[in-house]
């Protein structure tokens, strides 16, 4: 969730972007991230199965939102700092039984994540042997929505992008919970 | 900390499948009955499927990452967006021509009737009108703004296409390829097919619903609530079958009535969509899980699922019926 590229860049990103917010690029992309934890999935879940409360990810300052953990409940990310960028995104499947929740993103601007229609899952399993295993899943596009896009914003860089974000926050709960 | 690599790791990772990429030159292909033709995206190949053995026969190399599909008497066709060319194959998966579309390729339909395959252009609200024999492009059609899914009547005498950011329909008479109109429909439509009695099934990725159109009178006579970011349509045994990306499951509409029958759940991310000729079976790509699903059109049962390969959208009509 780190910024990407220049200033300069950003701006000459922005200049060229087409109206139509909801389009977007030929081939949706995936990320899938897994990460083994030494605690049970019941003690993960405590932490990370709340939609209203994303705090367990280094890159979140704050989290505020609407409607809990129903159906369209929404939320809204600050990252970094309180004046930091923000990502608005909406619940669209909880399931507490099988520690599971999918959300997407409704509002990002590329330059904070270079993403367009954007959707993933949070599952907590448990693992073989015991502990956990969490597996961070989502589904995407790239940041520019046409042919040719700039590097900074083609599939290569919206893979890393996510890839990063989900190493970091599954990075966190191995420090948190230890490895099995 | 593992991460799946999003290109060949998953089909490589499995021997059985490496095998069948290494050697499908060698196979004795195609086998007799339903074959299934699936566009794999992610990993650059089209994986042909057994469905009565349920197997996997061979993973043929598509660069391109291809999307769009549908099949002829004799082969099928592939279009790849990222290199911009539509691909002419036999049966067996081997090339047997390639045109260059510059733009972005991606909805595809065949008319068999007149030799001709149609593509749409995601970035240029037009159609391609391409020449099956001799894979040279022979025209264009103009249509709304990003046109996606593309069909052929039963009766080859319409083609249809979801102009996704323009919310219609564009109807084109197949044998003058004069627009007949267009059809506001609901919001973003992007899959769509046409049912056996020729009504024109919409799936509304934005709206979360069906528009079912009357295509000669050009009006919408129902629309339907599906699941969450409805995709592709197939028929059969008298119902229609919507995937529904975001809820991983299939919607089932009885024709007759228009009631809704249930869902079904497949996969993960279900997209592309087809049904065997006898009307037995519905397959379903299952884009994230890497498989397909087979469905039985009467109990509605899911009856086995087939590994695929990386990313799979079978986006069009991917189902054949081969002799001996």
């Amino acid at each position: 969730m780190k910024l990407q590229g220049s200033l300069a860049a950003l701006t000459a990103v922005a200049v060229m972007l087409p109206a139509l917010a909801l389009a977007h690029g030929p081939t949706r992309q995936k990320v899938d991230v897994t990460a083994e934890l030494a605690a049970e999935p019941a003690e993960v879940w405590a932490v990370v199965g709340d939609f209203q409360d994303m705090g367990w990810h280094p890159a979140v300052h704050a989290t505020t939102g609407e409607g809990g953990n129903t159906l369209d409940a929404t939320r809204l990310l600050t990252l970094g700092a309180a004046d930091g960028p923000t990502i608005a995104e909406e619940l669209y499947k909880y399931d507490a039984g099988k520690m599971t929740y999918s959300y997407r993103i409704t509002e990002v601007a590329v330059e904070v994540l270079p993403v367009t229609n954007y959707s993933a899952h949070l599952t907590v399993k448990p693992r073989a042997g015991g502990g956990s295993v969490v597996e961070w899943r989502g589904a995407f596009y790239r940041g520019y929505p046409n042919n040719d896009p700039p590097p900074e914003l083609n599939d290569e860089a919206a893979i890393k992008a996510v890839t990063a974000v989900y190493e970091a926050g599954l990075s966190a709960l191995v420090d948190r919970f230890g490895a099995p | 900390m593992r991460r799946a690599c999003p290109h060949w790791s998953t089909a490589l990772a499995r021997p059985d499948i490496l095998a069948l990429a290494l050697g499908w030159a060698l196979a004795a292909l195609p086998a007799a009955g339903n074959i299934a033709y699936v566009t794999n995206q992610n990993g650059g190949s089209v994986s042909i499927l057994d469905l009565a053995a349920g197997t996997e026969l061979a993973q043929v190399p598509l660069p391109g990452q291809p999307a769009g599909i549908a099949v002829a008497a004799d082969g099928f066709f592939a279009v790849s967006p990222d290199t911009k060319s539509l691909r002419r194959f036999d049966a067996a998966g081997n090339e047997t021509g390639q045109v260059a579309l510059d733009g972005g390729p991606i909805g595809i339909a065949h008319d068999p009737l007149r030799g001709r395959v149609f593509v749409s252009d995601w970035y240029n609200a037009r159609l391609w009108v391409v020449d099956a024999a001799s894979m040279s492009l022979t025209g264009t059609l103009e249509t709304g703004t990003a046109p996606a899914g593309l069909a052929v009547s039963p009766d080859g005498r319409w083609l249809a296409s979801a102009d996704k950011e323009a919310g219609q329909v564009s109807i084109f008479d197949l044998e003058s390829l004069a627009l007949a109109g267009t059809v506001p429909v609901g919001i973003r439509p992007f899959g769509l097919g046409f049912a056996p009695d020729g009504r024109l099934f919409v799936g509304n990725v934005g709206s979360n619903d069906v528009s079912v159109v009357d295509v000669a009178e050009r009006h919408v006579l129902a629309t339907l609530p599906v699941g969450d970011q409805p995709y592709g349509v197939a028929f059969a045994r008298g119902r229609a079958f919507v995937t529904n990306q975001h809820a991983d499951t299939v919607s089932v509409i009885d024709l007759g009535t228009l009631a809704p029958l249930g869902e079904i759940a497949v996969g993960e991310y279900p997209e592309g969509i087809d049904a065997t000729a006898d009307g037995a079976t519905v397959v379903v790509a299952n884009w994230f899980s890497n498989s397909v699903s087979l469905i039985d059109a009467e109990t509605l049962a899911v009856t086995a699922e087939i590994a695929t390969g990386d990313g799979p959208r079978a986006f069009g009509r991917f189902i054949a019926e081969r002799g001996d």
